[in-house]
């Protein structure tokens, strides 16, 4: 069986965002493998220590995404392929890309962020899905795989919770409460230097255009109020600005 | 022709199909309004919607899957000859409209503020980076677009259209559910509350959520939890706000033992007013808060709930 | 183009693992264990488990054989989370060292081999009471007898002495003979007569167990000696040019921590309507702090490097022990300044920064030694 994740980079929760030129700037800021697609790096890997075969990491993206993959690589993937395209490209666009390379690849199931942590996109594994011809469940907690053929799986709805049965090959994309990722481990990061990361180069024109990024923080007011001494008096006074100042009890 | 996607109970058109129906109208240079509704016994539905638009489908295709509803999508959008597709912004909606987009070889643009068009080009507002940044986007026709909740007026009833039913092929390979697990539900909605108080770690136990039910009540809003705290075992995950949960936006926010993570944040950092009660001066909730104050959870709550009592009789 | 500080791709992989480690499982759990002044095993295990613990060891006995450069990128991640902490990793490649440089193929595989395999450690067992960096004064007595030696003495303030798999007991067989009568030998775990008490009430480094080890009529087998008798002097003294390289990169970390603990907190707090960092005053000593981590992370590496190229580095791994050790004691100390009453606080992580960092310029060699390292190295070339 072959399991496939696709992965990309974003910036470290903790990093401060910059705007430079309308744009954010990702200078200096600290890149990681973004959260939800590692659930689908651990999951795939996971999924091929269970089942053999092969678990591979994909990305399209900038040649910095590398650094992403070779993470994967460390935690276990057995190869990454790299498609490599720099400038913003919509998830619509990416998918139909990436799905080029998936159907040659032929695995049981592809495995996806379900949200990411830079674009705030829920949209690439569904187009995925749509352009490989396959299902997709999303926001996937469990998966259970029965035979080659068809895996049983629970997803979170908008609200409540959902145990589907789909037929394989499939697309998911991760949520909270999936696995709890593995470190790469210093094994694993000198193995990974040995295995395959094959890059292609693309051109890909993107459907959407990001004109403009700001940040709009809200202008907070930052009162303090030392609740330490007398916190009968700070609750009072709190309630009494909500009620009074802010008026919204 | 911009069709309208409508979300539905089965009996009556949701809010945010409303919002949709507004935004599809500040597209109307783009071209005329037609409505879809996707499911099984539309008949009340459509009924409903055709008081809004001029032509309303209706794709009987049975219960949902990603699957089905980008079919019947696709299918009316064929049929009117569809150039933008908008819809009402939710993980379910999220997840069908992406595999429309790419079955129309359209923009995808998620989750917008707001939107508007140029004569050419759809341009759209949203937040990106975790809802710390907001970007402007454009596009070319044809653009599939989800409108976040709540941020457009509902449209009014306007003139009395036809409805037309629509045959939709039932796409091949497709999820089948097994079994719905309802979410626990106690009083108001989160995601409409307009008072949320939230508990975090720094409240120690499942225990002590009962003083932030009471405050909740007390002050007519809903329950919200942190993800350590869903993770915990201490509330369901139903309650959780941030960013694998749910995105909220109160009049006023109370987070309670939260220290504020940058996941957190995302699910609450566009709230009207923020307030924290923490015992870490430095917790990261501090940055955003309108009234915090800094002391033990433990001892501020009872107050809280005290003074909060006192206010209302 | 022969100067080049770029890292390798592997190298950066090494950083961002240590780093997160470094903050995800040492930092959250630092101040605890320092409070309860006890070994963290727990983390040691997940050192372990990710590959961090003993890496030093070559690939052939089952280790990943890093490089001295790799153990200052890995030392600065670790000590930045925790200075105890790394104090216990280091101070088993302290005691891996001398059967490294010393030991016969044989000896690596059975000494070293069974610390890849689970969390283990190994240490160094030099100091004793009565002499501390005067190495050639030793008294403990080692006695040969049969095919062995019986041992007899105790040595004090042994990082991880009563843990780990074995110590490498230096030893006297002739007072006398002075330097030259030292041997070096390999005291196994639970070897009869052979007992280790915890020390407590360190100031710092509390996460790391010190101990005072007690030999009494302690029989260690001849295929248990490292190199030669008359040996051990030396191989102490090429053993610690060596670790103190990992000494530096550790307070290379300390005062990373205090220049960022330092920063943040000068952003936040505000004194007479502005956050303090708009102070000159603060912002002096912010700049000293960056003047120092950065000259004494750059040395750090340069010592580093002399010692993969197996050129001579005493000298410089002095240098870079003292230095690194002084600028990283300046730093937290500055850092408590700048935050004032609440750097004087354990709430705050300032203060442990300041207890840590003070044993860095005392053990392995104290600064003073260093000094009479670097001088005899200017006088003698």
């Amino acid at each position: 069986m072959k399991f496939i994740a696709v992965l990309r980079q974003v910036p470290d929760n903790e990093a401060k965002l910059k705007i430079e030129g309308g744009q954010v700037s990702l200078g200096g800021v600290t890149l990681i493998l973004d959260g939800m697609d590692e659930w689908a790096v651990e999951e795939v890997i996971r999924l091929k220590e269970a089942h053999g075969g092969e678990a591979v990491v994909m990305a399209l993206g900038p040649e910095r995404f590398e650094e992403a993959l070779r993470t994967a690589l460390a935690m276990g993937a057995d190869r990454a392929v790299h498609l490599v395209a720099e400038g913003y490209v919509d998830p619509i666009s990416q998918a139909q890309h990436l799905a080029e390379t998936i159907r040659e690849e032929a695995p049981t199931l592809v495995f996806t962020g379900g949200q990411q942590a830079d674009w705030d996109s829920q949209a690439l594994g569904p187009a995925l899905a749509e352009a490989l011809g396959w299902p997709v469940v999303t926001w996937t907690t469990q998966l259970e795989l029965e035979g080659e053929t068809q895996a049983k799986a629970k997803h979170d709805l908008d609200e409540g919770a959902e145990l589907v049965r789909v037929p394989l090959p499939a697309v998911f994309t991760s949520q909270q409460g999936l696995n709890e990722p593995r470190y790469p481990t210093l094994p694993g990061i000198m193995k990974a230097k040995k295995k395959e990361l094959r890059k292609v180069p693309l051109s890909v024109q993107s459907k959407v255009e990001v004109l403009e990024q700001t940040i709009q923080e809200r202008q907070r007011l930052n009162q303090v109020i030392d609740g330490s001494k007398d916190p009968v008096a700070a609750a009072n006074q709190l309630i009494r600005l909500l009620h009074e100042e802010a008026k919204v009890i | 022709m911009i069709l309208v996607i409508l979300d539905h109970d089965g009996s009556h058109l949701r809010k945010g199909a409303l919002e949709a129906i507004a935004r599809a109208r500040q597209l109307s240079s783009l071209g005329n309004l037609a409505g879809l509704v996707i499911g099984e016994n539309l008949g009340a539905v459509a009924e409903e919607a055709r008081n809004y638009l001029p032509t309303v489908y209706t794709a009987e295709v049975g219960s949902y899957t990603p699957e089905r509803w980008a079919a019947a999508a696709y299918a009316a959008v064929q049929k009117s000859g569809a150039q933008v597709v908008v819809v009402a912004s939710s993980r379910q909606s999220r997840t069908w409209t992406a595999r429309l987009a790419l079955k129309m070889n359209a923009a995808l643009l998620e989750d917008t503020l707001e939107s508007s068009t140029d004569g050419s080009r759809v341009l759209a507002s949203r937040y990106s980076f975790l809802n710390r940044v907001t970007e402007k986007q454009a596009a070319h026709l044809p653009v599939v677009l989800t409108a976040k909740p709540n941020t457009t007026p509902p449209a009014e009833p306007q003139g009395q259209g036809g409805i037309e039913a629509l045959t939709v092929e039932q796409p091949g390979a497709q999820v089948e559910v097994l079994e719905r697990v309802a979410e626990q539900k106690k009083g108001v909605s989160l995601s409409e509350a307009t008072v949320v108080v939230t508990g975090g770690r720094g409240l120690g136990s499942a225990e002590a959520f009962a003083g932030v039910e009471a405050l909740a009540s007390v002050l007519g809003g809903a329950v919200g939890a942190t993800r350590a705290v869903v993770d915990a075992g201490w509330r369901p995950y139903g309650e959780q706000v941030g960013q694998t949960g749910k995105t909220v936006q109160p009049s006023v926010y109370i987070a309670l033992g939260v220290s504020g993570a940058v996941q957190h944040q995302a699910g609450m950092n566009k709230s009207k007013y923020i307030v924290a009660v923490n015992k870490d001066a430095e917790a990261p909730i501090f940055k955003i808060t309108d009234y915090g104050v800094v002391g033990d959870v433990h001892q501020v709550l009872p107050a809280l709930l005290e003074a909060a009592k006192k206010l209302k009789d | 183009m022969a100067i080049d500080f770029t890292l390798s791709e592997e190298q950066k992989q090494l950083q961002a693992l240590a780093r997160r480690f470094a903050k995800e499982q040492i930092a959250p759990v630092a101040a605890l264990y320092d409070a309860k002044e006890e070994m963290p095993w727990p983390v040691i295990e997940k050192l372990h488990g990710v590959g961090l613990l003993n890496a030093v060891i070559p690939e052939e006995y089952g280790g990943l054989g890093l490089s001295m450069v790799d153990e200052v990128i890995l030392g600065e991640e670790l000590a930045w989370g925790c200075m105890g902490i790394y104090t216990i990793a280091m101070a088993s490649d302290l005691g891996i060292t001398p059967v490294l440089l010393a030991g016969s193929s044989e000896q690596k595989e059975r000494f070293l081999r069974k610390l890849t395999q689970k969390p283990s450690l190994a240490a160094f067992g030099l100091s004793e009471p009565g002499n501390g960096s005067d190495a050639a004064a030793l008294r403990t007595r080692a006695v040969k007898s049969g095919d062995g030696y019986i041992l007899n003495g105790s040595k004090t303030w042994i990082t991880n002495g009563g843990d780990a798999e074995f110590v490498v007991v230096f030893a006297t067989v002739n007072p006398e003979a002075r330097h030259k009568g030292v041997v070096a030998l390999v005291v196994d775990k639970g070897t009869p007569g052979f007992r280790a008490h915890k020390l407590h009430g360190k100031m710092g480094q509390r996460a790391s167990a010190t101990y005072e080890l007690v030999f009494e009529e302690c029989w260690v087998p001849a295929e248990n000696l490292l190199g030669q008798e008359g040996d051990g002097f030396k191989l102490a003294m090429n053993t610690l040019d060596k670790t103190r390289i990992p000494v530096a990169a550790g307070s290379v970390g300390v005062a990373r921590r205090a220049l960022e603990e330092s920063t943040k907190y000068a952003k936040e707090r505000e004194a007479f309507g502005q956050p303090i960092a708009q102070f000159q005053a603060v912002q002096f000593k912010l700049a000293e702090m960056l003047m120092g981590l950065e000259t004494a992370r750059a040395y750090t590496y340069y010592a580093a490097w002399l010692t993969d190229q197996k050129l001579p580095q005493a000298h410089a791994a002095a240098i870079a022990k003292a230095y690194a050790s002084e600028i990283a004691f300046d730093a937290a100390n500055q850092a408590i300044q700048i935050h004032g009453g609440f750097g004087y606080m354990q709430e705050y992580p300032v203060e442990k920064l300041l207890r840590d960092v003070k044993l860095n310029q005392i053990y392995e060699g104290t600064n003073e030694i260093q000094r009479l390292i670097i001088a005899r190295h200017i006088l003698n070339s």
